[in-house]
């Protein structure tokens, strides 16, 4: 079980995340929405460890992560928001550097890169370098690079971002897979709909505070309406129609 | 067997965390780094050792002439000290290895300290921090002995060669070559420790908002002394060879000095002062490294671990074009074209650390040359009106706008970001003509400031006759050459890759100096005997004619295709296939 608890982080006094509690059990997908500036890549940073909160804890299976970083982070599978790789590594290269410093032995690693850059139609490219890789491309990798090791958690930091329609939907039904198959998941989003589709509660972050969380069933009920309606009545107070309109007059301006 | 033992012995450490990290951060130091995927200068492994090799090399061959015992005997010299002969030479040597190695942490800067994007791909991985600690410095370590041993392996088997031909002995060789390697080796390792210690220094102390913008300066500053080490190998060698007594305060400044006289003390023909020199050079080096290695400890625990909670990037103060300048804009640029490109390519000037890097070595190198005339304008205890009346303080505008041009029309071919050029191949028309465009940046970023201090200054010395007239002479020399440098441009400064080398390249870097000979040497000649005499600077028509005439009628010549604007530089075929049976 991963255990956020009350965890705050402040950027030089100003607050990003305010006491940020929730727990995520084996088998469950917990999507965590909010607009830009929410906290949510905060939020993600802390539970991957790579920021220590300012106070508060996350704790897996029981034990704050801090005590032994090293050891949460093999069963942990990250993917980033951006996806910052080595342009002169290949694809290939890349992943088994990733495997190596996850301590997998080779057989094993060699084995498994090669199935998932079959399954993620990367096999043809697998020797090019991943400077010449579309958006999509680096996404597939980085996500492989996520599950490869067979992790217990997962967090994944705006993953379709760049992926076309297929990959899209593979990796939906991939995040219910692992979601079945007892995994837990922690899935960071801007899009309502996949949201809606693949996570069992959700988490909706506005100015670092939590203002729901529940089942998305539950947090869709609010307005006795869609996921998407709760959402924009909690954290957006724009009238989005308006907006839209305003832009077009600006545009259309001499 | 000890090629199998190696081969299981590498197998396994590549197999080994630590291992793969090594290689990865020697990969990242020679072909990427930085935050972002930007090409800029990427040249790839090869290139960059070659490039390294070649000037130790090259500068050996020459020797051959000075060395050859019939040359010698040709030109009447006989019972040579072949030592004291080669002690400039070796100075040289290590004034040159001292500065490659630098010039190639300055370039690396970036890429030595792990940066956002190891922390994105790594931070995450059940590595501990102070593995990824460890593997950067071995991998700095590597690089240090790399590129030590690259940029000298050259010059310590084909110097010692050409210095024994004329010795007839091996051991000769041998004594010689092992000093010489001691010297040049321990230099770079120097020269490359010191860059470290300060960019180290620099992530120990400050802040990581002001690093970035401090670090730009100080790279600036790095190649500039690097660039007057260089220019010190003409005249240190006899200053110092000449001191009597103690080591003067003026050669501690210049570590090259310590080295050089290490070989002389290893070779037994150390004066005094030598002797002392050579005393800083094991401490200066192990100073050096402890020094550097806690600064880089220090910067590593500031930037790398704590990355998390460093913002990223800067923003730029943004305050709108006066009018004044809106207007002197539309009268200067006189196409939407020119307005939006020329803020794109002042921008992209002031901005970019690759093309800002460029520009400052050879910045640097006019103003050592311009220093290096003025000293000599001065010779003879002249005063000032009579100096500048001499063709060595005449040659300064010259020899900065002459470099200064060279210097803008190098670095528009260095790209930037190419990923990010899509905006100007969807938006332009390839018609559009560029050249006009990179005149006036190049006009517009040296005449104004050249103008004033040169009319200014002359004003001041000789009255407004000379002051007009050679400010005249400069302001048409720059026109000119920058109507030449320009000949068949047809790019947007920074949206085209990086020209291949070509087989003429050679013939243009020669050209290149016998250009600047002519146009700076020659002409600032003429006019010190010209000025006197105002009509005859009449002379100066003609030649300006012809100048401005060759790269007219080659514009014109230029068949439509080679007008169209590109975004790609293509290699030409050296064969054609034509395809006659299609």
């Amino acid at each position: 079980m991963l255990e956020a608890v009350q965890l705050t982080k402040r950027y030089s006094s100003l607050p990003a995340v305010q006491d940020l509690s929730f727990r995520l059990q084996p088998g469950q997908v917990l999507g965590c929405l909010g607009p830009n500036g929410s906290g949510k890549s905060t939020t993600v940073k802390m539970l991957t460890g790579l920021l220590e909160p300012s106070r508060g804890v996350v704790r897996f299976n029981g034990r704050t992560i801090q005590e032994d970083l090293a050891s949460y982070r093999m069963h942990l599978g990250y993917v980033p928001e951006e996806a910052h790789l080595y342009p002169y590594l290949t694809g290939w290269e890349y992943l088994e550097m990733v495997g190596t410093l996850r301590g997998m032995s080779r057989d094993r690693m060699y084995l498994k890169i090669d199935s998932m850059l079959q399954l993620f139609s990367l096999h043809v490219a697998r020797h090019a370098s991943i400077g010449t890789y579309s958006k999509g491309m680096r996404q597939r990798i980085l996500l492989i690079a996520a599950i490869m090791h067979d992790p217990d958690i997962f967090i994944f930091d705006e993953p379709l971002s760049g992926l076309d329609v297929t990959s899209a939907l593979i990796f939906k039904n991939l995040v219910q897979t692992l979601g079945r198959s007892g995994k837990l998941v922690f899935y960071c989003s801007h899009v309502l709909e996949v949201v809606e589709k693949v996570c069992t509660d959700v988490l909706i972050l506005r100015k670092g505070v939590v203002i729901a969380h529940d089942s998305v069933t539950n947090v869709g009920k609010i307005l006795g309406e869609s996921l998407e309606n709760t959402f924009l009545h909690l954290v957006d107070d724009v009238d989005t129609m308006n907006v839209a309109r305003d832009i077009v007059e600006v545009m259309k301006a001499a | 067997m000890i090629r199998e033992i190696a081969r299981q012995e590498w197998e396994y450490q590549r197999d080994r965390p630590f291992g793969r990290l090594v290689q990865l951060f020697v990969a990242r130091i020679f072909r990427g780094g930085g935050d972002t995927d930007a090409e800029g200068l990427d040249l790839g492994v090869g290139l960059v050792l070659t490039l390294l090799a070649l000037p130790g090399g090259f500068v050996s061959i020459f020797l051959f002439d000075k060395y050859g015992s019939l040359l010698q005997w040709l030109r009447g010299q006989t019972n040579v000290d072949t030592l004291l002969m080669a002690f400039p030479d070796e100075y040289f040597f290590i004034v040159l290895s001292m500065t490659v190695t630098g010039a190639i942490a300055v370039w690396r800067w970036d890429a030595i300290f792990p940066d956002r994007r190891d922390h994105m791909n790594l931070a995450h991985l059940p590595v501990a921090t102070r593995t990824i600690f460890s593997a950067n410095l071995l991998a700095i370590v590597f690089l240090v002995g790399v590129v030590a041993f690259d940029a000298n392996a050259a010059s310590c088997v084909l110097f010692p060669m050409v210095v024994s031909a004329s010795q007839g002995s091996l051991l000769f060789f041998l004594k010689f070559g092992a000093v010489h390697a001691v010297g040049v080796l321990l230099s770079s390792v120097f020269s490359f420790l010191a860059v470290f210690a300060i960019l180290g220094l620099l992530m120990a102390i400050l802040p990581p908002r002001f690093l970035r913008r401090v670090s730009a300066y100080a790279r600036g500053l790095v190649v500039v002394y690097l660039v007057t080490l260089l220019c010190t190998s003409f005249v240190i060698p006899e200053l110092l060879r000449r001191v009597k007594g103690p080591a003067p305060s003026w050669a501690l400044l210049f570590p090259s000095c310590w080295f050089v006289s290490l070989c002389q003390l290893l070779r037994l023909r150390a004066n005094p002062a030598m002797a002392e020199l050579a005393k800083l050079c094991v401490p200066g080096i192990t100073l050096l490294t402890l020094f550097a290695f806690c600064v880089y400890a220090i910067g590593y625990r500031r930037h790398f671990v704590q990355i998390s909670e460093i913002g990223e990037g800067t923003s730029v103060v943004h305050a709108p074009l006066p009018w004044r300048w809106s207007a002197l804009e539309e009268l200067v640029l006189r196409t939407p074209f020119q307005r939006g490109c020329f803020r794109f390519v002042g921008k992209t000037l002031r901005r970019s650390e690759a093309h800002r890097l460029v520009l400052t070595g050879v910045a640097g190198l006019a103003l050592v040359l311009a220093s290096q005339a003025l000293m000599r304008a001065f010779e003879g205890m002249k005063s000032a009106p009579q100096a500048a009346m001499t063709s060595e303080a005449l040659s300064i505008p010259f020899v900065v706008s002459f470099l200064l041009i060279m210097g803008l029309r190098i670095v528009f071919e260095i790209p930037s970001d190419l990923r990010a050029n899509w905006i100007f191949q969807l938006m332009l028309d390839p018609d559009q003509e560029c050249e006009p465009l990179a005149r006036r940046v190049i006009l517009a970023s040296i005449l104004p400031w050249l103008l004033v201090i040169t009319f200014a200054a002359y004003l001041y010395l000789k009255g407004p006759v000379v002051a007009v007239l050679h400010t005249l002479v400069v302001v048409t020399w720059s026109c000119l050459l920058t109507n030449v440098v320009l000949v068949r441009f047809r790019k947007l400064p920074f949206t085209c890759s990086l020209p291949v080398f070509k087989q003429h390249s050679i013939v243009i870097l020669i050209s290149l100096c016998f250009g600047f000979l002519i146009y700076a040497g020659s002409t600032a000649e003429f006019e010190s005997s010209a000025l006197s005499q105002p009509t005859r600077m009449l002379f100066l028509l003609p030649v300006a004619g012809v100048a401005w005439y060759i790269p007219h009628y080659m514009g014109k010549n230029t068949i439509d295709i080679e007008r169209k604007l590109i975004f790609e530089e293509t290699t030409t075929r050296t064969v054609e296939l034509l395809r006659l049976s299609e």
